[in-house]
């Protein structure tokens, strides 16, 4: 099925809201596909990045065009180079191993089998045993618990761990089902979310990443928020490793919305908004982003 | 200072997640006896409350935390901001406060700004900013998400509506990414003086 979903979102004061809901405003009318493909309508880029086979490298050289790519430049096969990415990786395989002595880290992660290709692409996911949504960071810290070891959500070696996941993945599209159940529930609040205007400037995501793609803010071109979540987590020279929710962190801290803690389940429901976007999309890691 | 990275496991009925729930006020939560107290206060006080999910600590002077990813390390540190953003509403879902409203306002008196001084608030992170989105002389890492203000005293335009465009640009535009500069206290009235005395210098 290939729902478009509508959100009609006007500004706060045109919904009629109980009388002790606080007033909130929301950015324009959009329409989302709960997959990359959306992009076709949004941007106008996907054409450009939808084979990764035929990018346009002269484009990727170009400051002006290479945000329209979407392969975020450096990611390879652009920076082919070896970068801390690789040594996150190496890193996450040993924890991981470490941690899976005896097959249960990969059971409680959803592994089957201990198989663990694939499993990157189904999450965020709906954990039976917690009775909520999860994002694959959140699932590694409470399983690494279960195993005698803290892994903070957002630290480096939990997103070691989560890098050397997502490489048993690499190539494989993502795959979240956003149609039903708790799922769908999260996917809706994190879109409306997404609109939401918070903080001291009075910002949402999408004042940025959908009304003001390509433009700049100082010498950074926004992008467009499709398929973004294939290459999480990054390496950065400033944060090291940075999670999907650091990233939401980072992104707060720059339009002058207050933070919450990684694995809020605000953030939680972000996540799961911005994965379905990104379904279709290859694992590609590890990456790495200025 | 470097908290426990965890927003605390909403436990009670009132703080569950994604409810539209209200946050049960501090302040009650240690006396039991506050609670006839709360339920005649209930509409005005719950309002006011920072989500416990949000990254902050109340130990330092802004409040607001900023992560620090520490190399092989299973914990996320977390320092100090250098902005405090605790006031205003945050993505929480127990977050209750209000976005505050459109403000209409009209400049009194003679402007009496300094361009100097305004130019110092429009470059300043914790301030203006105005450079994230626009161009202006003397600045080569220039936004494009407004337009450019060279040369923009040439617009001819009154004070007092550059007054109300950065007091609160939504007046304007309700869809504007400007920040609301007035209505949301990031600069005072003398403030936006200043800077609307610089703009109207800009040759
Ligand atoms: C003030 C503008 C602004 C706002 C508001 C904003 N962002 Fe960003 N965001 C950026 C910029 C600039 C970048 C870096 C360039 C890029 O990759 O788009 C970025 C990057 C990102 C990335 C990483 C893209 C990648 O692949 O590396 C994600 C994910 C993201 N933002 C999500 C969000 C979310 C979710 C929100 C709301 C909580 C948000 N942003 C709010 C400006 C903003
Ligand atoms: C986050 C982005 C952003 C920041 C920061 C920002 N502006 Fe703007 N500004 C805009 C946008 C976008 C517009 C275009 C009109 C609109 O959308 O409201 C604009 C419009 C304007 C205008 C009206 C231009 C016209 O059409 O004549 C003025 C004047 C202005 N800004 C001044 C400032 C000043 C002064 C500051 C800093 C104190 C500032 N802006 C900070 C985004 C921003």
């Amino acid at each position: 099925m290939r729902s478009l979903l509508f959100v009609l979102l006007c500004l706060g004061v045109a919904t009629p809201q109980a009388e002790s809901m606080p007033y909130r405003e929301y950015d324009a009318l959009e329409e989302y596909a709960p997959s990359v493909r959306g992009d076709m309508w949004l941007s106008g880029t996907y054409r450009l990045w939808a084979d990764p086979g035929r990018l346009d490298w002269r484009m990727a050289g170009n400051p002006e065009d290479n945000w329209k790519l979407n392969w975020k430049f450096m990611d390879p096969p652009f920076n082919q180079t070896v970068h801390g990415g690789h040594f996150a990786l190496d890193r996450g395989e040993e924890l991981f191993r470490a941690l899976n002595a005896k097959g249960r880290f990969a059971a409680c992660l959803g592994a089957r089998q201990g198989r663990l290709k694939g499993l990157r692409t189904g999450y965020p996911r709906y954990h039976a045993q917690l009775r909520r949504i999860v994002g694959l960071e959140e699932a590694i810290e409470l399983c690494a618990a279960r195993q005698g070891r803290e892994l903070q959500n957002g630290s480096y070696d939990n997103s070691a761990v989560s890098l050397f996941l997502a490489s048993k993945s690499q190539g494989m599209p993502i795959r979240i089902q956003v149609d039903k159940g708790p799922m769908q529930q999260a996917y809706a609040r994190g879109r409306k979310l997404f609109h939401m205007r918070t903080g001291r400037s009075n910002m949402a995501c999408s004042s940025c990443h959908t009304h003001r793609i390509g433009l700049k803010l100082r010498n950074v071109a926004v992008t467009t928020p499709y398929g973004d979540v294939a290459h999480f987590p990054v390496y950065r020279t400033r944060f090291q490793l940075q999670s999907l929710q650091l990233r939401f962190v980072e992104c707060n801290l720059d339009s002058g919305t207050q933070p919450l803690r990684p694995g809020s389940s605000a953030y939680t429901d972000l996540e799961v908004f911005l994965t379905a976007l990104s379904n279709g999309y290859p694992v590609s890691v590890p990456s790495e982003r200025h | 200072m470097h908290q426990r990275g965890k927003e605390p496991r909403p436990t009670g009925f009132l703080t569950a997640p994604g409810m539209t729930g209200l946050v049960f006020p501090r302040l009650f939560r240690t006396k039991p006896g506050a609670w006839l107290v709360s339920l005649l206060l209930l509409p005005g006080v719950w309002a006011a409350e920072l989500p416990p999910d949000a990254a902050v600590d109340r130990g330092v002077p802004t409040m607001t935390l900023t992560p620090q990813v520490v190399v092989h390390s299973g914990r996320l540190e977390w320092e100090p901001f250098s902005r405090d953003l605790s006031a205003w509403p945050t993505l929480s879902h127990a977050d209750r406060r209000s976005t505050e409203k459109p403000r209409r306002v009209s400049l009194t008196g003679p402007l009496e700004g300094d361009a100097t001084r305004g130019r110092e608030l429009a470059m300043r992170r914790d301030k203006g900013f105005c450079m994230l989105c626009h161009q202006l002389p003397g600045e080569q890492w220039s936004g494009n998400f407004g337009i450019s203000l060279l040369g923009y005293r040439l617009n001819h335009h009154a004070d007092a509506d550059l007054y109300q465009q950065v007091f609160d640009p939504r007046v304007n535009n309700p869809h504007t990414a400007m920040p609301p500069y007035g209505t949301n206290r990031i600069l005072s009235d003398q403030e936006i003086r200043d800077i609307v005395a610089y703009l109207q210098s800009l040759e």
